[in-house]
C-alpha cells in the first residue's frame, strides 16, 4: 500500500467504566474511499473525535497524512470535516457561515463551493437558525467538498438527507474520487455504503471486527441459492457448503452456500434443472449477520 | 403497566417535576443569599444617634437618593438593612429569575429539548406556563425566608414582611419579563438582552425618579422604585407592592398567551427571512470572535455609560452634603463607602463597582464559548487549522480588550458627568480611577478561563465570582465588622482609592498574577480535555 491518508495504532478511548473504543489499528490509504460501519454507539463518533483531536486517546495514537493527529494545526490543513450532527451559529446566514469556514479552513475551490450550492438547492441568503437539519448538513457539506483536501472525514453525512440529496452526495463523493481525494464515511445506511465506498471496516462494541473491500465481503458470506428442479430434486444434505437447506413445495429447494461451489453445482447438474436464481447477499445482510446475533 | 401509571400522574405534574430539577440548586443559593445577608446585615447594625435635623437633610439630598435608594428609618435595624441590601438583593433576585425564566423555556426549546416534550399531550402554551409556574414559586421562597430570617433576627415583623412580599413581588415580575422576553425572541441570547435591558433602565428609572424630585412619579413605573416606595420599617405601604405584584401577573399572563399564539421553535417576532451576507470579520478566529462580541459590548456599555454618566452628574451634591454632614460619611463608610466627601474619593468608591459589571461582562464571554462547544458550534471551527489554545487565546483576549472598553467608557462618561456639574475631577484622574479595577476584572477573565479549562459548565458562576461574589463578601464583612483577614478574601479590599490615593501597584500585581495563573492552568485544562464537539 501506498501513501497512507488516515492511520491509527493501538488507539483506545475509555470514558469511565465503558471501553468506548478498544485497540483500533486502522489504515486507509490516499485515495480510497473508506466506508465505516457500525451500529449506534458502536463507536465511530468517537473514532472520529479522536482523529480531529477533539478527544484525546486513552492510548495509542493516530496520524493524519504522517502528520501526529494531535497536531492540529498541520493536520486540519489536509482534512476537511462533516459532523453527523451540525450546529451552526443562529443569526448567521449559510453563506457567512460558508465564508467564515472558506477563510479559515484548509482553502477553498469558490467556483466549485457556488457549484455545490446550485446542486444541493441551499439557500445560503436564509439565517441558519430557520434551516432544517437537512440543510445544517449540506452547509457542511458543501464547505467540506468545496475545500479539495486531500482527505474529506464524513460522520454519517446524510443522516438528514432527501434522496434527491443523497444522489447529489454520492456524485459529490465521485468528483471526490476523481480528485484523488480520501472519503473516511461513516454511516449505517449500508445502500451508501455499498454505492460509493472501495472498503469497509466494521465496528462492533468498541472493537473493529473486519475489514475487506465490498466485493471480499460479499465473498466471505454466504450465497443464496434457490432452484426448481423438472424431476425429483436432488439430496443435497450433506455435500460440502451447503447449508439453511430446506424444501419450497415438491420441486424447490433453497440452501445457503459457503465456500467452493463446486461440489453443490455437480450435485445439481446430475439432476434436472429447470430455473436457478443465485443471490449474493447485500450489506445489510452481512451487516445484520455481524450484529444479528448478538448486536453490542 | 409502567406506561399507565406515568400517564395517571398527569403531564402536568410531569412537567412541573422537570422545571423544579432545572431550577432547585440556583434558588437555594439565591434564598440563602437574600435570607442570610439580611439576617447578618441587622444583626451587625450599630445603633448611632441621629439627630432628626441631620436625617432629613440626608432624606433629601438628591446624590444620596439617586445612589442608595431614598433613605427611610435609618435609626432602626430593619430600616437601615432595607436601605443598605435592598436595591443589590432585588437586582440580584431579578437577574437570576429573568435569567433562570430565559433558560427553561427558550434555552431548552432552542436546544431542540422541546421538540420531543412538545410531542406528547402537552401543548407549547401549557408547557410554558407550567415552567414559568415553578419559577414563580421561587421569588416567593426567597421573600418568605428573607422575612423570616430578619425577624428571628430580632426586627419588627411587619417591615419584614412588607420587605419580603417586595423582593417576591421584583422576583416574580422579572420571571414574568424573562418568560415574555422568551417567546418574543426566537435566541435565548435575544431574550436575555432584551429583558437586561428592562432591569437596567428599571434601575436608572428609579435613579432619576429618586434624585430629581420633579420626575418623583418616575418611580411608579420601575419595579425597583416600586420596590423602594413600599418604605418598610417607616410608613409600610402596601399600595406600591400590590402594582408590582399585578403587573407581574399581567406580564405572566401575556407569556402564556403569547406562548400560544406562536410555534414551537418560532417567536412573535419574527427574525428576517432573506438577507445579504454580512461578512466584515469572518476572516480569521480573532475576527470572528470579535463579531461576536459587538453586539454584546453595544449592549453592556450603553447601560455602564448611562449609569456612570448619573454618577458624574450627582458627584459634587453628594461630596458637598457630606462635607457638610460629617455623620454620614462615618455611616457610609460603615456601610463599605469610604472617603465620599471629597470628589476624588466619591469617584474612587464608584468606581469600584464597576468591576462587578465588568467582571460579569468577562465571565459571561466565556460561558458563551463553553455554551458554544456545549452545542457543538465550535466543531467546525476546530476541525479547521485552529488550534485550541489559539481559539480559546483569542476569546479571551477579545474579551479582554472589550472589558477595557467598557472600563474607559466609564471613566469617560463619569469624567462627562462631573464635568457637566463643575465638580472638579479631571479626565486622567477619571481614567485612573476606572482603571484602577482591572486587575479584578483580571480575576474574572483568569476563573472563567480556568473553568473553562476544568469545569465548563460553571464559567459564568466561577468567571463571575471574584467581582460579584466578592463585591458581596466586601459588603457583608463591612456590614458586620468582619476581622480584617475574613475582609482580605475579597479583591475589593486590595483596591487602592484611585483617583483618592495612589494606585496599590503590588497588590495589583499580585491579582495580575494570580490571573495570569488562572489562565495558564485554564489552557492546560483545555488543552487536555475531551472537547464536547
Amino acid at each position: 500500500m501506498g501513501v497512507s491518508a488516515l492511520r491509527t495504532e493501538h488507539l483506545s478511548k475509555r470514558y469511565g467504566r465503558l471501553l468506548a473504543l478498544d485497540d483500533l489499528t486502522l489504515d486507509v490509504a490516499a485515495g480510497e474511499v473508506f466506508g465505516f460501519l457500525g451500529p449506534n454507539g458502536a463507536g465511530k463518533s468517537t473514532t472520529i473525535r479522536l482523529l480531529l483531536g477533539l478527544a484525546r486517546p486513552t492510548s495509542g495514537r493516530a496520524w493524519i497524512f504522517d502528520t501526529d493527529a494531535a497536531d492540529v494545526a498541520a493536520a486540519h490543513n489536509r482534512l476537511a470535516y462533516v459532523p453527523a450532527d451540525v450546529a451552526l451559529w443562529p443569526q448567521m446566514t449559510g453563506a457567512e457561515v460558508l465564508d467564515l469556514l472558506a477563510r479559515i479552513g484548509p482553502g477553498t475551490d469558490t467556483a466549485y463551493r457556488d457549484e455545490l450550492i446550485q446542486r444541493f438547492a441551499l439557500d445560503v441568503s436564509k439565517p441558519a437558525g430557520t434551516y432544517s437539519t437537512g440543510n445544517r448538513q449540506k452547509v457542511a457539506l458543501i464547505a467540506a467538498f468545496a475545500t479539495r483536501a486531500p482527505l474529506l472525514v464524513l460522520d454519517e453525512p446524510t443522516s438528514g438527507l432527501d434522496p434527491l440529496m443523497e444522489l447529489q452526495f454520492r456524485q459529490a463523493v465521485g468528483v471526490a474520487r476523481d480528485n484523488g481525494q480520501t472519503v473516511f464515511l461513516s454511516s449505517h445506511q449500508l445502500a451508501e455504503v455499498e454505492a460509493v465506498c472501495d472498503r469497509v471496516g466494521i465496528l462492533r462494541a468498541g472493537e473493529l471486527v473486519e475489514v475487506a473491500s465490498v466485493a471480499q465481503l460479499r465473498r466471505l458470506q454466504n450465497t443464496e441459492v434457490a432452484a426448481t428442479f423438472t424431476g425429483t430434486p436432488p439430496d443435497l444434505a450433506g455435500i460440502h457448503g451447503v447449508h439453511d437447506l430446506h424444501a419450497d413445495g415438491a420441486a424447490t429447494v433453497r440452501f445457503t452456500l459457503s465456500g467452493s461451489p463446486a461440489a453443490a453445482l455437480r450435485a445439481l447438474a446430475d439432476a434436472d434443472v429447470a430455473t436457478i436464481v443465485v443471490r449474493e447477499q447485500s450489506l445489510e445482510e452481512i451487516f445484520l449477520a455481524y450484529y444479528g446475533q448478538n448486536a453490542r | 403497566m409502567i406506561a399507565t401509571t406515568a400517564a395517571a400522574a398527569g403531564p402536568e405534574r410531569v412537567l412541573r417535576g422537570l422545571a423544579v430539577r432545572q431550577v432547585r440548586r440556583g434558588a437555594l443559593v439565591v434564598t440563602a443569599v437574600c435570607a442570610g445577608m439580611s439576617a447578618l446585615v441587622v444583626v451587625g447594625y450599630h445603633r448611632e444617634a441621629l439627630d432628626p435635623a441631620a436625617l432629613a437633610a440626608l432624606a433629601r439630598n438628591p446624590a444620596i437618593r439617586t445612589l442608595f435608594g431614598e433613605p427611610v428609618a435609618l435609626d432602626q435595624a430593619g430600616g437601615f438593612t432595607v436601605w443598605r441590601t435592598g436595591t443589590v438583593l432585588a437586582v440580584l433576585l431579578g437577574v437570576w429569575a429573568m435569567l433562570a425564566a430565559t433558560r427553561i423555556t427558550r434555552g431548552e426549546e432552542g436546544a431542540g429539548r422541546w421538540g420531543l416534550l412538545l410531542s406528547g399531550r402537552i401543548t407549547l402554551a401549557e408547557a410554558v406556563r407550567q415552567h414559568l409556574g415553578v419559577l414563580a414559586v421561587v421569588p416567593v421562597l426567597v421573600g418568605a425566608a428573607t422575612a423570616a430570617a430578619m425577624i428571628a433576627a430580632g426586627v419588627d415583623a411587619t417591615g419584614s414582611l412588607l420587605h419580603g412580599t417586595g423582593l417576591a413581588a421584583v422576583g416574580l415580575f422579572f420571571v414574568a419579563v424573562g418568560g415574555v422576553t422568551a417567546q418574543l425572541f426566537a435566541s435565548r441570547s435575544a431574550a436575555n438582552g432584551a429583558a437586561a435591558a428592562v432591569l437596567v433602565v428599571g434601575l436608572l428609572t428609579r435613579m432619576v425618579g429618586d434624585g430629581v424630585p420633579a420626575l418623583a412619579w418616575l418611580r411608579w413605573l420601575s419595579p425597583f422604585g416600586l420596590l423602594a416606595l413600599t418604605r418598610p420599617f417607616d410608613s409600610n405601604r402596601g399600595l406600591s407592592v400590590s402594582v408590582l405584584a399585578f403587573a407581574a401577573v399581567l406580564l405572566l399572563a401575556l407569556a402564556g398567551r403569547l406562548a400560544a399564539r406562536r410555534d414551537v421553535g418560532a417567536a412573535i417576532l419574527a427574525t428576517a427571512g432573506s438577507r445579504p451576507a454580512r461578512t466584515a470579520l469572518l476572516g480569521s478566529v480573532p475576527a470572528f470572535a470579535v463579531r461576536r462580541t459587538v453586539r454584546p459590548l453595544a449592549a453592556w456599555s450603553a447601560g455602564i455609560g448611562a449609569y456612570f454618566l448619573l454618577l458624574g452628574l450627582i458627584a459634587r451634591s453628594m461630596a458637598e452634603f457630606l462635607t457638610g454632614n460629617p455623620e454620614f460619611a462615618t455611616m457610609a463608610a460603615q456601610a463599605g463607602f469610604p472617603a465620599l466627601d471629597t470628589v476624588e474619593g466619591y469617584a474612587a468608591t464608584l468606581f469600584a463597582l464597576l468591576a462587578v459589571p465588568v467582571g460579569v461582562f468577562v465571565a459571561v464571554r466565556l460561558a458563551a464559548v463553553a455554551a458554544d462547544e456545549n452545542a457543538r458550534r465550535l466543531t467546525l471551527l476546530l476541525a479547521a487549522p485552529v488550534t485550541r489554545v489559539r481559539l480559546l487565546a483569542a476569546e479571551a483576549a477579545v474579551a479582554g480588550c472589550a472589558a477595557l472598553v467598557l472600563i474607559t467608557e466609564a471613566g469617560v462618561a463619569m469624567w462627562a458627568g462631573t464635568a457637566i456639574v463643575h465638580a472638579g475631577l479631571g479626565a486622567g484622574e477619571a481614567l485612573a480611577g476606572a482603571w484602577n479595577v482591572v486587575p479584578v476584572v483580571l480575576l474574572c477573565l483568569g476563573a472563567a478561563v480556568l473553568a473553562l479549562g476544568w469545569a465548563p459548565r460553571a464559567v459564568a458562576a466561577i468567571g463571575a465570582l471574584p467581582a460579584a461574589g466578592g463585591f458581596l463578601w466586601q459588603v457583608l464583612a463591612d456590614s458586620v465588622d468582619a476581622p480584617s483577614w475574613i475582609r482580605a478574601l475579597s479583591p475589593f479590599a486590595h483596591l487602592a482609592a484611585v483617583p483618592a490615593t495612589a494606585p496599590a501597584w503590588v497588590a495589583a500585581s499580585v491579582m495580575a498574577g494570580i490571573a495570569a495563573a488562572g489562565v495558564v492552568a485554564g489552557i492546560i485544562g483545555y488543552r487536555r480535555r475531551d472537547l464536547c464537539a
